[in-house]
């Protein structure tokens, strides 16, 4: 679950925006600069989804503590497909790659989707070292 | 789809280059490439495409962000220009970038080249 000091975030079309805010908030919770490239990337294909497919906005959600960062996304689209993302499309495929990176470059991804909407939570671990919260 | 086109967010810059050999379609993209900007990109490549070039090439290197949209639109392309006998090239991905053509086996699709001369000279 979120905890209590979780930065919330509304978009609806800036994705620059969304972008910009989990590379921030992954260099201040200590993610390396690759792995923070990484969580930039997954987030932004997530939330290019709600665009694509929704028309509300999204919410995106950012905490950490010691171990992990966090960014969960929800919007109001549905992902019928429950192994969305956990084969590779052809790599001429022109359609396919966004939730398969996802997948990829996070360390451990929680998808949920009903008829009510989809959350999808990003997860990657922070250096032991770091001191978090 | 319904949300504003990202123009400001993407800068394309297109020149026809002589080099030594032949003359070459340059693209230089910068900015960050993503859903809200891939239609314009697509229409930026396809009109360099239809011009029946032997050789684009896609300079990468003022590109701070890519996303599998803008992976799509260039596969895309890639595949316009296989068919009509030509060649697509990429040119100085930052690390980002490059290692989102690597993940997506993109890169074995199209040569990858760490700098537009290099592409040139194919």
């Amino acid at each position: 679950m979120p905890t209590n000091d979780a930065m919330y975030h509304t978009y609806r079309s800036d994705l620059s925006e969304v972008r910009a805010l989990v590379l921030e908030r992954a260099r201040e919770a200590g993610l390396a600069e690759g792995r923070a490239s990484d969580l930039v990337l997954a987030v932004s294909e997530v939330a290019a989804n709600t665009l694509r497919h929704t028309k509300s906005s999204g919410t995106l959600a950012i905490w950490h503590n010691e171990r992990e960062i966090v960014c969960e996304i929800r919007d109001e689209g549905t992902i019928a497909d429950s192994l969305a993302g956990q084969v590779k499309p052809a790599p001429d495929a022109t359609g396919g790659h966004g939730l398969w990176l996802v997948y990829q470059v996070c360390d451990f991804v929680e998808l949920n989707s009903d008829a009510s909407g989809t959350t999808v939570r990003m997860h990657m671990a922070l250096p032991a070292s770091n001191g978090g919260h | 789809m319904w949300y504003n086109t990202g123009v400001d967010l993407l800068t394309t810059s297109v020149a026809t280059v002589e080099s030594d050999s032949e003359a070459y379609t340059l693209v230089e993209l910068s900015g960050e490439a993503d859903v809200t900007n891939s239609d314009a990109l697509r229409e930026v490549l396809d009109t360099e495409v239809a011009k029946l070039p032997r050789t684009l090439i896609i300079d990468l290197s003022g590109l701070r962000f890519m996303d599998s949209s803008a992976l799509h639109v260039i596969l895309r392309a890639n595949r316009a220009m296989d068919r009509q006998g030509g060649v697509l090239a990429l040119a100085s991905p930052r690390e980002p970038v490059a290692k989102m053509l690597r993940l997506t086996a993109a890169d074995q699709l199209i040569p990858v080249y760490p700098s537009v001369s290099e592409a040139s000279a194919g």
